[in-house]
């Protein structure tokens, strides 16, 4: 799975921890997700997707190998 | 999303405070037969009866191993499992894996001490073994923690 939170955060200009307070998590669990160390769970990419303000499904998608 | 079963991050410090003295006291007990006096016991004359090895039944010990053992038990159990500062579900999840690894880890070298060690050798390695699984979870989860940390930092240059 691949996402764009790297690239929406920069849209909103907020950095990897002020995200991370926002859905309270921590700042390393962002960078993981960035970096596609980490998948989040259904919660956390709701969480995320609403502080952008999109779709989920506009932040992740699936992959050919998922 | 949290666990239920984890103590306050608070707990963490208490642990190591418990844990540590514990710690050297069993090995002074275990290779120098160390103990305190006052945990000395000896049955009263006129109380004879079969010493069956059950806690009201015994006719004299020393309580120092007891003392210390479960003083380091609980003192692992709260250095392992008090929460970070910010538990999420990706912390959860590496503490998961990192004690299905110190269970495999702690099972193969319980399978080569089986084979290997016989005799009061093989007695010891049981003592350790109360401890060991414990002390293996929280040396790879705190190594995974740390490395988590510095690639952070590499990430954020």
């Amino acid at each position: 799975m691949k996402n764009t939170v790297r690239v929406e955060r920069a849209i909103l200009n907020i950095t990897q921890a002020e995200l991370a307070d926002k859905i309270n998590v921590s700042r390393q669990t962002i960078n993981a997700i960035e970096s596609n160390k980490y998948v989040p769970s259904t919660i956390l990419a709701l969480k995320i997707a609403r502080v952008f303000n999109k779709k989920v499904e506009e932040i992740f998608t699936l992959e050919n190998n998922d | 999303m949290n666990t239920r079963f984890l103590f306050p991050h608070a707990c963490k410090a208490i642990g190591f405070v418990l844990a540590i003295p514990a710690f050297i006291l069993m090995i002074f007990n275990i290779h120098y037969g160390f103990e305190f006096p006052f945990l000395e016991y000896h049955a009263k004359a006129d109380h004879i009866s079969l010493d069956n090895g059950l806690l009201f039944n015994i006719q004299s010990n020393n309580f120092t191993d007891e003392l210390g053992g479960v003083t380091l038990i609980i003192g692992l159990l709260l250095i392992a499992f008090s929460r970070e500062r910010q538990e999420d579900e990706r912390i959860q999840k590496l503490r998961l894996e990192s004690l299905l690894w110190a269970v495999y880890v702690n099972s193969i070298f319980l399978i080569i001490s089986i084979i290997f060690f016989y005799g009061n050798v093989f007695l010891n390695i049981m003592a350790y073994n109360i401890c060991t699984p414990l002390i293996l979870f929280i040396a790879r989860f705190t190594l995974l923690m740390y490395r988590e940390e510095r690639s952070l930092k590499n990430d954020n240059l």
